[in-house]
C-alpha cells in the first residue's frame, strides 16, 4: 500500500518547523534572502528548499485570513515529471511503486539546462528546480531514507500541530474526509485538492487559487510548447535523449 | 534511557524501493542517490532540550563518533510529542556553526580587535580586576551604620540560558563576594 | 503557569492575550488546537493579526497599552450580567473582606500617596479586623465596604462606550470576547488565558496580570483543569533562572533579599513571616526562615553555624526602597557609578530599551567579562555603529561559553517541570559551561584572598563551592539534604540524607538546600527525579494529560497549582468530568493537592490559597505598588492629550529615570503620532544572536522589517518593500516596510491612531541584516517589576532617502 500525506492547512500556524526540518535532514546549506516586504522566505522552492511555507493574506468581508500553504512535491500517481524525463532519459526519474515516492535520480545531471527546464514544465505543481551547483534536477522525495527504515518524512515528524500527517494511503483518506467534514462547519469553502491523483493531499479552507499559481492543477507544458498538444511534446522532447543515446 | 517512542509511526512493510528498472533495459542502479540506510543508523541517542522557549521540548540528539549528526524532537515527551518548531528544528546549527567563539578573546583598552588568549590569562586577569575593585570599593556600613557588605560597583547580568544547576552556583558565589546587582532576562 | 501545556487542552474558551503563542510557544498550540478540536473556543486579542491569530476562532485588535481598560469593562460586564461564580468568589476570595475606612479612590489615586516620593502608604488600604484579629467579612457581598462592592464601583466607570473608545476595540467585538468568556463562569466550564511579553512590557504590566487573575478568579477558573492564568515564559530556563533568583531583590525560591533595615537574621526571618490568626489559613509563607536558613546552610556549609547567623552577615544587603533593576543599574553605570561588570548569556546592548544609552554606558566600565556563544553587539560595543575603539578604554574578558547539547543540567518549563538534559557531545574548541565559568572565576577570586588577604573576605573563603561544576552533585544540594543526623516530623535521619521535601526543611542548621521550591525533585541518593521519563498515571490523572511521573514539578510535584480551589468546601469536584484533585472521604486523590489538610468544610480544613496570609485569592490586591484594584493609566508615551478614564495620565508609582538620554515625546505629540509595539518572531529569538548566527533561521526571516497598515502606507507614500526610516524622540532605525490587512488604524477618543510593529531580534554584528530597535524604546517601567515598556511607545516613519543599515 502505497503512502500518503494529509496537509491539513486549518491546522498550519506557519511555525516553519517542516521547512527548516528539512533542510536540517537534508544537510542543506542556507541560502541568501533578503527581506522584500513578506514573510515568506525564501521566495520559491529552491534545489535547498523542497519544501516552503507559502504566505498570502486577504481582507475579507468580515475578517482577515492568512493562508499558510506548506508546499511541496505532491508526488503524483502518474507524474508529469516522470513522463517527460522517461521520454528523454528513461529511469533519470522513477517512482516507487511501493511507496508511491517519485524520486530524482543522479541521471537527471545528464539533462541539458533545456531538457531540464521541459521536464519541470510538465509538473503540473510547478515543483522541480535545477540545481545550478550539483548540476541536475531536485525536488522533494518522501525523505526516501527515512520512510523505507520505519520513519515518517522529518516534515511530518516536526510539525506541531497535526497539520502534516503520513501513513498508509487508506488510513490518509480516512483522516482526510474526518478532516474535511468537521473543517466545512467553519469554512464552507473547504476543500482537498486533488485527492485521486497525488500522493500528498492538501486540506485547505478557501478557494484554492487564493493559495498561490501553482495550487491549482495546470496540466499543460507552459512554456514554448504551450501551444502543443501532450503527444507532439513528448515527440519533441524525445529527440534530444536520442542524440545522446546516439 | 529507556524510551518507548510511543510517538513514531512505525511503517513496518514499506521495506526497501522496488525500482523496477530493468524492463527498461538500463541498470540505473549504480546512480540512485537513494540509500536505505539513514544518515542517523547506529548512532547513540542523547536526550538534551531545546534551548529557546518555555515550552522545553525534549530534542534527541545522534551522536556518532563524537560527532553530532542529527538532531529530532523527542517523541516521549508529553508536550510536545517529537515535534518542534523552526527554531527546534535547527538545533544541530545552532550547535555546529562556525559563527560560535572557541576561545578565550581579549580585548585591551583602546585596542580594535580582538586577540586570543589562554584560559589561564583570562582567570588570572579577571581575578585580579574583581579583587583590586572590590577591596577598593567594598561597603561594610552605609550612611545610617547599618551593616551592609556589599559591592555597589560591580554587577552581573545573565542568564536565563543558563541551567538551574549554573544559576545556583552563580547566585550562590556572587552574594559571597558581596554582589548583589544581579539581573537578568527575566526584567526583559 | 498555574496549569501546564497539556492541560490547556480541557480549556472551553482561551483567551490569548498578551501573547502570541503560536509564534513564539509554537508547541503551546498542539494544545490550544486540541481544545478547538473538543469545541473550545480561541480568542485573540492582539495589537495586529499574527499567526496565532490565524488559528484562532477570532482576532480582536486593540491599541497596544489598553488591556487594563479592555479587561476593566470585560470585569464590569461578569458582574453586570451575573456571569460569576458565586460560591468560589465567596467562598476562596477576599471579595466578602471588608475594607478600612482610609480606603478610598478619587481622580485616579488611590488613598495614601505621596506626590512627591510617588510612593503610596499601603496601611490606608487595610482590612478591618475582627477581636482576633482575623479579617471581617460579609459573606452576602452586600456591605458597600467589602471588597466586591468597592470592585464594583471601582469598574463601573469602564462602560462598553468608553472602553470602545480608548482601546479601538469595536462594542461588537468587546461583547463577544465578554460573552464567550464570561461563559466560562460555571462550574463545569473553565476559560484559560495564555500572556506573556505582551501584558509584562508596559508601565501597568503587572496590574495587567492582577486584572485577568481577578477575571479568572471570578469566574472561577483558577485551580481548575483547563482554566489558569498563564505566563508563557519566555527565554530557555527563564522559568528556573527566575526561581533561582537570578535577579537583586529575591533570594531562591522568592524569598525576599535582605535589607540594611534587618541587621540580624532574627530581624530578617521576622521580616519573612507573615502571621495570621486565622487557623484555617495555612500561610505557607510563614516556612521562609527554615528555607532561608536552609539556603545559607547550602551557601556556607560547615561555616554557617547559629553563633553567626549562619553567614548572614556576609550576604549583602540592599537599601530599603531602592531599586536595583536593570534599567537602575545602567543608569547607575551611565553616571560613572559602576567600575566591572559580568554578563554572560545576555545581550543587553540590543535587548534593553533605549539602546543609544546602554551602548553609551557600557564604555563607561573598566572592565567587562562576558560569557558567550557568539559575537553579539554587546561582546562588540567597543567597535559598533559610531564608536572609535581607540577611545574606549575599558578591558573586555569575552569566554567562549557552550551550547546545551554540550552539557548536563536541568531547565524548567513554563508548566514548572524541572527537566534532565543530558551531554550529547563535547564542548566546542575550548567552550565551556557557563556554571564551569562562573565556578573558576569565583576560585581565581577565591585564590588570591587566600594568598593575599583582603576587604571582608570571611564569605568569600568560607563559601561551600567546589573547584569543579558538578551539574548532578549541585542538583541534589539544590534539593538539599541533611548536614547531620535530625529528626523532622517524626522521621530520623541520617547525616547526608537527600531531603525528601520541603516539608522537612529547618531553621536549625541540619538541613541544606540551594532553593526550597526545588525541595523533592532529589529526594533520595540515586532518584533524580528530573530524569523521570515514565508515562505511568491513574485513569483519573490520564484524563487530564497530568503525567505526573515525568520528570518532576516544583512545588512536590504538583502540576495544577491552586488546585483545592477546584472542589467545593466538601472537597467535590466543581467539574465532576474532569476533576484534578478530589476527597475520597479520607485522603486527597488525583494531583498533589495543595498545602494538605482536609476539605474546608471539616474539621481542620484549610483555606485553599495557602500562599497568601488570609489563605484567599486576592481581588483586592493591597501588595502592589501602584494600587490595590488595576486602573487604567496610559503608557508613558501615549497619542492621547489626557487619560479619559481619570486625571492621573501615567501610572503614579512609575520612578523615572532622569539622564540626558532619557527623553519621552510629550502626550499627542505631532512629531511621534504613531506608536510603535515591539515583538519577536518564531524564527528568531529574542534579541536573536542565536537565531541571527543560525544560518537557515536568518534565511526564513533575513532583515529588519516594519508592519504596517495599508491606510498609513498611503498617507506616507511608502510601498510594499520600501526601506523605512523609524524615529523616536530617543533614535532612528531602518526597516523594510510590510505593508499588511493585519494591522489596522484604530478609532481613538474619535480620532485615528496608527500603530505599527517591530521585532527587535536583528542587530549590526549581523551584516545587512538592520540594527536595534530598541535605540527607539523608553527606559521606563513598571514600578512593581521594572519590566521596560517596550510594548508602547511613540515614532514617526518616512520612505529612507538611503539605505544604510539594510544592504545585504
Amino acid at each position: 500500500m502505497p503512502k500518503t500525506f494529509l496537509i491539513d492547512t486549518s491546522r498550519c500556524t506557519a511555525c516553519r518547523g517542516c521547512q527548516i526540518a528539512c533542510k536540517e535532514w537534508k544537510d542543506f546549506p542556507a541560502v541568501h534572502t533578503k527581506q522584500t516586504g513578506t514573510h515568506q522566505n525564501p521566495p520559491d522552492l529552491g534545489p535547498y528548499n523542497y519544501k516552503l511555507i507559502r504566505f498570502k493574506e486577504y481582507k475579507m468581508k468580515d475578517r482577515v485570513e492568512w493562508l499558510f500553504f506548506p508546499e511541496q512535491c505532491r508526488h503524483c500517481h502518474a507524474p508529469g515529471c516522470k513522463e517527460g524525463a522517461d521520454a528523454i532519459l528513461p529511469g533519470a526519474i522513477i517512482k516507487d511503486e511501493a511507496t508511491g515516492a517519485v524520486l530524482y535520480t543522479d541521471l537527471t545531471k545528464k539533462f541539458t539546462p533545456k531538457q531540464a527546464e521541459d521536464v519541470r514544465a510538465m509538473c503540473p505543481y510547478n515543483i522541480p528546480r535545477w540545481s545550478k551547483d550539483e548540476g541536475k534536477l531536485t525536488k522533494c522525495d518522501m525523505c526516501f531514507d527515512r520512510i523505507t527504515n520505519g520513519n515518517v518524512p522529518a516534515c511530518v515528524k516536526t510539525c506541531c500541530t497535526g497539520c502534516m500527517n503520513f501513513g498508509e494511503r487508506d488510513a490518509m483518506l480516512r483522516l482526510a474526509q474526518e478532516r474535511l467534514d468537521k473543517v466545512k462547519k467553519t469554512y464552507p469553502k473547504a476543500q482537498l485538492l486533488d485527492p485521486d491523483d497525488v500522493s500528498v493531499i492538501f486540506l485547505v479552507t478557501e478557494s484554492r487559487k487564493l493559495y498561490h499559481d501553482f495550487a491549482e492543477r495546470k496540466e499543460q507544458p507552459k512554456t514554448q510548447y504551450a501551444d502543443m498538444n501532450r503527444q507532439e511534446f513528448l515527440t519533441a522532447m524525445t529527440k534530444p535523449f536520442k542524440n545522446l543515446l546516439g | 534511557m529507556s524510551v518507548s517512542r510511543r510517538g513514531f509511526i512505525k511503517l513496518l512493510g514499506a521495506g526497501t524501493a522496488c525500482l523496477g528498472l530493468s524492463r527498461l533495459g538500463l541498470d540505473v542502479r549504480p546512480a540512485l542517490a537513494y540509500s536505505t540506510q539513514m544518515k542517523t543508523a547506529g548512532a547513540k541517542e542523547v536526550v538534551s532540550t531545546c534551548p529557546y522557549c518555555s515550552c522545553g521540548c525534549n530534542i534527541i540528539m545522534f551522536v556518532k563518533n563524537g560527532k553530532f549528526i542529527s538532531s529530532e524532537g523527542d517523541p516521549d515527551y508529553p508536550v510536545s510529542e517529537g515535534s518542534l518548531c523552526a527554531k527546534g528544528a535547527a538545533f544541530r546549527a545552532l550547535h555546529i556553526n562556525e559563527h560560535r567563539i572557541v576561545k578565550p578573546l581579549y580585548r585591551a583598552p583602546g585596542a580594535t580587535d580582538w586577540v586570543e588568549k589562554d584560559w589561564g590569562f583570562m582567570l588570572s586577569s579577571i581575578a585580579k580586576r574583581m579583587k583590586d575593585t572590590r577591596d577598593r570599593d567594598f561597603v561594610t556600613q552605609n550612611a545610617k551604620g547599618q551593616a551592609v557588605n556589599r559591592l555597589d560597583t560591580v554587577m552581573h547580568l545573565g542568564s536565563a540560558l543558563m541551567d538551574n544547576e549554573e544559576c545556583a552556583v552563580t547566585v550562590q558565589m556572587l552574594r559571597a563576594l558581596g554582589v548583589y546587582q544581579i539581573d537578568h532576562q527575566a526584567r526583559v | 503557569m498555574t496549569q501546564h501545556w497539556i492541560d490547556i487542552k480541557n480549556s472551553n474558551a482561551i483567551l490569548i492575550m498578551g501573547s502570541n503563542a503560536a509564534e513564539h510557544h509554537p508547541i503551546s498550540f498542539k494544545w490550544v488546537l486540541r481544545a478547538k478540536d473538543m469545541g473550545a473556543k480561541v480568542i485573540h486579542v492582539d495589537p495586529k493579526f499574527s499567526r496565532t491569530s490565524a488559528r484562532s476562532d477570532h482576532h480582536v485588535p486593540l491599541r497596544s497599552g489598553t488591556d487594563i481598560a479592555f479587561l476593566g469593562g470585560m470585569l464590569r460586564y461578569i458582574l453586570e450580567k451575573n456571569l460569576y461564580f458565586k460560591e468560589y468568589v465567596t467562598e476562596y476570595t477576599n471579595a466578602s473582606f471588608i475594607l478600612g475606612a482610609d480606603y478610598d479612590f478619587k481622580d485616579g489615586l488611590f488613598s495614601g500617596y505621596d506626590p512627591v516620593t510617588r510612593v503610596y502608604d499601603r496601611k490606608k488600604w487595610d482590612f478591618v479586623k475582627d477581636e482576633n484579629g482575623v479579617s471581617k467579612r460579609d459573606k452576602t457581598l452586600k456591605d458597600p465596604r467589602c471588597v466586591f462592592q468597592v470592585m464594583k464601583k471601582h469598574y463601573d466607570r469602564y462602560t462598553l462606550d468608553l472602553v470602545s473608545q480608548v482601546t479601538g476595540v469595536s462594542k461588537k467585538n468587546l461583547l463577544l470576547v465578554y460573552d464567550t468568556f464570561g461563559a466560562t463562569g460555571k462550574p463545569d466550564r473553565a476559560g484559560t488565558m495564555m500572556y506573556a511579553l505582551g501584558w509584562t512590557q508596559h508601565t501597568v504590566g503587572t496590574q495587567n496580570i492582577r486584572l485577568a487573575a481577578m477575571i479568572q478568579l471570578l469566574l472561577g477558573n483558577i485551580g481548575v483543569a483547563g482554566g489558569g492564568i498563564n505566563a508563557l515564559r519566555g527565554e530557555p530556563n527563564v522559568q528556573g533562572s527566575t526561581d533561582h533568583a537570578v535577579l537583586w531583590d529575591i533570594l531562591p525560591g522568592y524569598i525576599p533579599a535582605p535589607l540594611a533595615t534587618q541587621a540580624t537574621l532574627a530581624d530578617y526571618n521576622k521580616s519573612i513571616m507573615p502571621k495570621t490568626s486565622d487557623p484555617m489559613s495555612i500561610n505557607w509563607k510563614a516556612n521562609q526562615p527554615k528555607y532561608a536558613v536552609s539556603l545559607f546552610k547550602g551557601w556556607f556549609g560547615e561555616a554557617a553555624t547559629p553563633a553567626n547567623d549562619y553567614g548572614y552577615a556576609w550576604t549583602p544587603k540592599v537599601e530599603p526602597g531602592e531599586q536595583y533593576a536593570s534599567m537602575f543599574m545602567f543608569d547607575r553605570l551611565y553616571k560613572k557609578q559602576i567600575k566591572g561588570a559580568f554578563i554572560l548569556g545576555h545581550n543587553p546592548a540590543q535587548s534593553m530599551p533605549n539602546s543609544h544609552k546602554i551602548r553609551k554606558s557600557l564604555q563607561n566600565l573598566d572592565w567587562l567579562v562576558m560569557g558567550e556563544v557568539h559575537l553579539t553587539e554587546t561582546t562588540d560595543f567597543w567597535r559598533g555603529p559610531g564608536v572609535d575603539p581607540k577611545k574606549i578604554n575599558t578591558e573586555v574578558f569575552l569566554l567562549p561559553c557552550c551550547h546545551r547539547g554540550e552539557k548536563d543540567g536541568t531547565t524548567t518549563n513554563s508548566g514548572r517541570w524541572i527537566m534532565w538534559h543530558h551531554k550529547g557531545i563535547e564542548p566546542m574548541g575550548q567552550s565551556k559551561s557557563m556554571g564551569q565559568i562562573e565556578v573558576e572565576i569565583f576560585h581565581a577570586v577565591r585564590d588570591l584572598y587566600k594568598k593575599d588577604g583582603g576587604v571582608f573576605p570571611e564569605p568569600i573563603l568560607n563559601l561551600d563551592l567546589d573547584r569543579v561544576y558538578d551539574a548532578e552533585k549541585t542538583a541534589r544540594k539544590i534539593n538539599g539534604w541533611f548536614t547531620r543526623d535530625a529528626e523532622v516530623n517524626g522521621r530520623k535521619f541520617k547525616k547526608g540524607d537527600q531531603v525528601p521535601s520541603f516539608a522537612f526543611l529547618t531553621d536549625d542548621g541540619s538541613t541544606n538546600s540551594l532553593c526550597w521550591i526545588y525541595t523533592g525533585s532529589y529526594p533520595e541518593a540515586g532518584k533524580n527525579l528530573s530524569k523521570r521519563r515514565d508515562h505511568t498515571q491513574t485513569p483519573m490523572q490520564a484524563k487530564l494529560g497530568l503525567f505526573p511521573n515525568f520528570s518532576f514539578a516544583w512545588p512536590v510535584n504538583r502540576r495544577i497549582i491552586y488546585n483545592r480551589a477546584s472542589v467545593d468546601v466538601n472537597g467535590k469536584p466543581f467539574n465532576p468530568d474532569l476533576p484534578v484533585v478530589l476527597w475520597d472521604g479520607s485522603q486527597w486523590v488525583g494531583d498533589v493537592v495543595d498545602g494538605g489538610g482536609p476539605p474546608m468544610a471539616l474539621k481542620g480544613g484549610k483555606y485553599p490559597f495557602i500562599m497568601h496570609t488570609e489563605g484567599h485569592a486576592q481581588l483586592f490586591g493591597p501588595g502592589r505598588v501602584d494600587g490595590p484594584l488595576p486602573e487604567h493609566y496610559e503608557p508613558a508615551e501615549t497619542p492621547l492629550a489626557k487619560n479619559p478614564f481619570g486625571k492621573q495620565m501615567s501610572n503614579p508609582a512609575i520612578r523615572w529615570i532622569a539622564s540626558d538620554m532619557d527623553k519621552f515625546a510629550k502626550n499627542a505629540d505631532p512629531l511621534y503620532p504613531i506608536v510603535l509595539t515591539t515583538y519577536s518572531l518564531t524564527e528568531h529569538w529574542c534579541g536573536g544572536s542565536d537565531s541571527r548566527n543560525t544560518k537557515v533561521l536568518l534565511e526564513a526571516e533575513p532583515q529588519q522589517y516594519i508592519e504596517m497598515s495599508h491606510e498609513l502606507a498611503k498617507e506616507k507614500g511608502i510601498k510594499n518593500g520600501d526601506v523605512v526610516e523609524v524615529e523616536s524622540i530617543r533614535g532612528k532605525t531602518q526597516a523594510v516596510a510590510m505593508v499588511t490587512v493585519r494591522v489596522v488604524p484604530f478609532k481613538i477618543m474619535g480620532k485615528t491612531v496608527h500603530l505599527v510593529g517591530m521585532p527587535f531580534a536583528f542587530g549590526w554584528t549581523t551584516p545587512g541584516v538592520g540594527d536595534a530597535t530598541n535605540r527607539l524604546t523608553p527606559t521606563v517601567g513598571d514600578p512593581n517589576t521594572y519590566i521596560p515598556e517596550y510594548k508602547a511607545s511613540l515614532v514617526n516613519i518616512r520612505k529612507a532617502a538611503k539605505v544604510t543599515e539594510l544592504e545585504r
